[in-house]
């Protein structure tokens, strides 16, 4: 959006009343007082500012002033007086109310904006650990975080994103963990970005990173303040963007959004067991489907005596060749999962009887899904939930319809040529201009102790090789 | 991102995926009659002009939703074994296949003609599995496959497991396509197979084939396959019952359970270069059943009995090693033994079929009773 030349001269000139009221004309939500004893007029955003605390801080006191005592209230610090019209104009729109005297011009913050309360995320609920969670308004969030983190270390850049919306978003990073490579990257990646809005962390995250048709996501968010120090501490880098719960922390692994803030709150064998379960869990989304199609289309060869007969006789009921039973099927999992992640939990539950009784148990009553194939989908679409980032099972329920045409078409073979092109792809793929894949590629067996496994903490005592952190060991201090 | 070309191959890829999707080999479950046994046998020409013919009857298990039809069995009588898959398929409306193969059957009689040619069949194809059962049956296969035995509805699926339970307590050797086929090559071991017959309205284990090359030559009374099982290999796991009567001890039997067995088989070369075998057996077990006059909860009158039963076993095993050469039969595999003693030059210059029968083996027991029960 390019100024014109006049624009850019008024945004340098000296704020005035009547080009301010000029400059917010046809806004039916702007407020103009006049105290014509003290010769002052106040505009501002009714909404914006907090009626009970302007009433009493501001508009009280200069209506019982007289003509010094305005001048001494002027000289609170409070009262910020601007030169500029621009940043003038701006304090006006984030809530802030503008005082017009004998050709001066101040503001004066009256109110914090109107904020959720600080609630347990409903994304990334966990069971024990701390339950609060990011809100919508960065400025709480840079405090959630700030509580946490008592370093000085801890810096911050205030960068604006949207040509209309002007988001605030700040890059936080403690500056003698983190690798300022990834910072000076970052940085200039969300400079670059050219849109008129953004709305979510996740939606600034597909306008930085590396390879946006990729169908994995490259960077995590978390809405949970304990993730987000816990990436910050181990040399990430962190993004609250103003309006959004989601904070971003990059570079990050593949494996990373396997890893949940509970596994380290639990005792170390417990973590480790519910690590792997995921990972399992995620074979098991993958491919299951992908796997009964196969298997029934061309390879009876593999299937168990005892489960021979069983499977051959549900799905001898079945009219459909086996692709067309498990796209029916995967098709009315997402529709119910789809309709139950849009209703209130009230009408959700009816959603839960629906398609629990009717569909899992007349489908195959009525010959249309072997039941077998019921346990299939009803397994894969389970898994696809215990993966503990909402974003990355999405994808990878998605990759999993792949998988199972592929399978239907060439069998195992297939299933395995779909498996390899996407570890091929992931190989490929980079976070921040880190390997994705890490520590599989480039291969780092110490890393494994907090990838694949949680390992004791005694053990943990280095930071990830991904974050390239000039600091490596995590326990300095002692040493 | 991906050049131009690269992403026309792409999606050419993808095109012909689609489209040759019906091309494949499909097998879709529901339309498969999955063959669990097979059956061979002869059918002897009523003229004596033309050749034997065979006759193959197989066992297809039936997953029908309404109905109580369990199995399936289909007869084709061919000339050759190749013929028998056309001949049969036109008796279903499945489509045959047999990757899910798990026991074979021969008919005695053409079990002594030779199954070398069938064994090397199944080898050949990918499909049948190298832990496919191999089984000779005294009398008629196909009558065997498709009686109805009323407590049996898969009579296919009732032999295989009978085997393999039998194999585990050691009463029959567990003779699989492999087992069978590397007996079958090896140079100084000759292959077994357990038989089975009809008895009643059952099917019983009716002892073990002896075969010499591809040809069944002898077969061993089930009373003594334990003994067989024995002089074959070590095991851990065996029962037998020992009726020390022949022996001439008086009315002596016992049970001889949880025995533990191991054998070796030693190669002696006389001073003319002569060759000798000497078989030594160490059983161990306990004894859960002892009717006679020996008080075994001594020990001087257990030791006794030790000795009897060494003896049993050492006369019994004699006798099989006996007919085994008979027979020309090397089902323990001494010519194994008799390979590893000497150079690979001797053994090639030595006819072990012929030298085999005309060798002096012998065997000695030891017997260690490791547990009699409480009150003896």
């Amino acid at each position: 959006m390019a100024l014109s030349k006049s624009e850019d001269n008024m945004d340098n000139m000296k704020p005035t009343l009547q080009h301010t009221l000029e400059e917010f004309k046809d806004c039916a939500d702007i407020l103009h007082r006049t105290l014509p004893e003290t010769g002052i007029d106040m505009v501002f955003f009714e909404h914006l500012v907090g009626s009970d605390q302007f009433t009493r801080d501001v508009a009280i006191p200069f209506m019982d002033a007289n003509g010094d005592d305005v001048k001494r209230l002027l000289n609170r610090s409070q009262y910020e007086e601007m030169n500029t019209n621009k940043p003038f104009i701006k304090a006006i729109l984030e809530g802030a109310v503008a005082i017009f005297h004998n050709d001066r011009s101040y503001v004066v913050y009256v109110s914090k904006p109107e904020a959720r309360s600080i609630q347990q995320s409903e994304t990334e609920a966990i069971i024990t650990g701390p339950h609060d969670s990011f809100n919508e308004v960065a400025e709480i969030n840079m405090s959630l975080i700030r509580r946490r983190v008592k370093s000085s270390h801890l810096k911050s850049i205030l960068l604006e994103v949207g040509e209309v919306t002007k988001t605030r978003v700040y890059v936080l990073y403690l500056d003698d963990l983190a690798n300022m490579e990834y910072v000076n990257e970052l940085q200039s990646r969300i400079e670059k970005i050219e849109i008129d809005s953004v709305l979510d962390g996740n939606m600034l995250v597909q306008y930085i990173d590396d390879f946006p048709n990729s169908i994995f996501p490259l960077i995590p968010t978390t809405e949970r303040v304990d993730a987000a120090v816990s990436r910050l501490v181990a040399g990430r880098i962190i993004v609250v963007v103003d309006g959004s719960p989601s904070v971003i922390s990059a570079p990050a692994s593949f494996f990373e959004f396997f890893s949940s803030p509970d596994d380290y709150y639990q005792r170390w064998m417990l973590g480790t067991a519910t690590r792997l379960l995921r990972f399992i869990a995620f074979i098991i989304t993958v491919t299951f489907t992908a796997m009964y199609v196969s298997v029934t289309t061309f390879h009876y060869e593999m299937i168990p005596e005892d489960l021979l007969l069983t499977l051959t006789e549900s799905r001898s009921r079945v009219p459909f060749p086996p692709i067309y039973e498990a796209l029916l099927l995967e098709a009315t999992i997402e529709l119910l999962r789809e309709a139950g992640a849009r209703l209130p939990t009230k009408i959700g539950q009816t959603i839960g009887i629906v398609g629990g009784i009717v569909i899992g148990q007349a489908a195959v009553q009525a010959g249309l899904t072997s039941n077998i194939l019921i346990i299939a989908v009803a397994s894969s679409a389970i898994a696809s939930f215990v993966i503990p980032s909402y974003v990355m099972s999405a994808s990878i329920r998605l990759i999993r319809f792949g998988l199972i045409i592929l399978a239907s078409v060439l069998g195992n073979l297939g299933l395995m040529m779909g498996i390899v092109m996407v570890i091929i792809h992931l190989a490929g793929l980079t976070s921040l201009k880190a390997s994705y894949l890490t520590p599989i590629a480039p291969m780092n067996v110490k890393d494994w102790r907090d990838v694949f496994i949680r390992s004791p903490f005694a053990w943990l005592k280095e930071r990830p090789s991904m974050s390239k952190s000039p600091n490596m060991r995590r326990n300095k201090m002692k040493q | 991102m991906i050049p131009l070309r690269k992403k026309a191959l792409l999606l050419q890829l993808f095109a012909a995926l689609l489209v040759l999707s019906g091309c494949g080999d499909e097998k879709i479950l529901e339309r498969l009659g999955f063959i669990h046994t097979a059956g061979y046998e002869l059918v002897p020409a009523e003229n004596s002009g033309e050749p034997d013919k065979l006759r193959v009857t197989i066992a297809v298990p039936k997953a029908d939703p309404e109905g109580k039809i369990k199995r399936e069995t289909m007869t084709a009588v061919v000339a050759t074994s190749k013929e028998a898959r056309i001949e049969l398929s036109r008796q279903t409306e499945l489509s045959l296949v047999s990757g899910q193969l798990r026991s074979t059957l021969f008919g005695a009689a053409l079990a002594r003609k030779g199954i070398g040619e069938h064994i090397d069949t199944f080898v050949r194809d990918p499909a049948i599995s190298q832990r496919v059962k191999i089984t000779v049956v005294n009398g008629n296969v196909q009558h065997l496959l498709n009686k109805r035995y009323a407590e049996h509805p898969r009579p296919g699926q009732y032999i295989d497991r009978m085997l393999d339970k039998e194999a585990e307590a050691m009463m029959i050797p567990n003779v699989t396509l492999y087992d069978f086929t590397r007996d079958y090559y090896d140079d100084g071991i000759d292959a077994v197979a357990p038989i089975i017959r009809e008895k009643g309205k059952d099917i019983t284990i009716d002892g073990i084939a002896l075969f010499q090359g591809d040809r069944y030559v002898a077969r061993i009374d089930p009373d003594d396959s334990l003994i067989f099982a024995i002089l074959r290999q070590n095991f851990k796991r065996g029962e037998m019952s020992i009726n020390l009567n022949s022996l001439g001890y008086g009315k002596e039997k016992l049970l001889f359970s949880s025995m533990v067995s191991s054998r070796k088989i030693k190669v002696n070369r006389g001073e003319n270069g002569g060759l000798s075998v000497q078989i030594r057996m160490l059983v161990k077990g306990s004894v859960l059943e002892y009717v006679g006059d020996l008080k075994i909860g001594e020990e001087e009158d257990r030791h006794k009995l030790e000795k009897r039963i060494a003896e049993y076993l050492t006369s019994n095993a004699q006798k099989m090693i006996d007919a085994m050469q008979r027979h020309k039969a090397d089902s323990i595999g001494i010519g194994k033994h008799v390979r590893n003693s000497m150079s690979y030059t001797e053994w090639k210059s030595t006819n072990w079929d012929e030298l085999y029968p005309n060798i002096e083996v012998r065997c000695s027991t030891e017997v260690v009773i490791k547990n009699f029960g409480k009150f003896m």
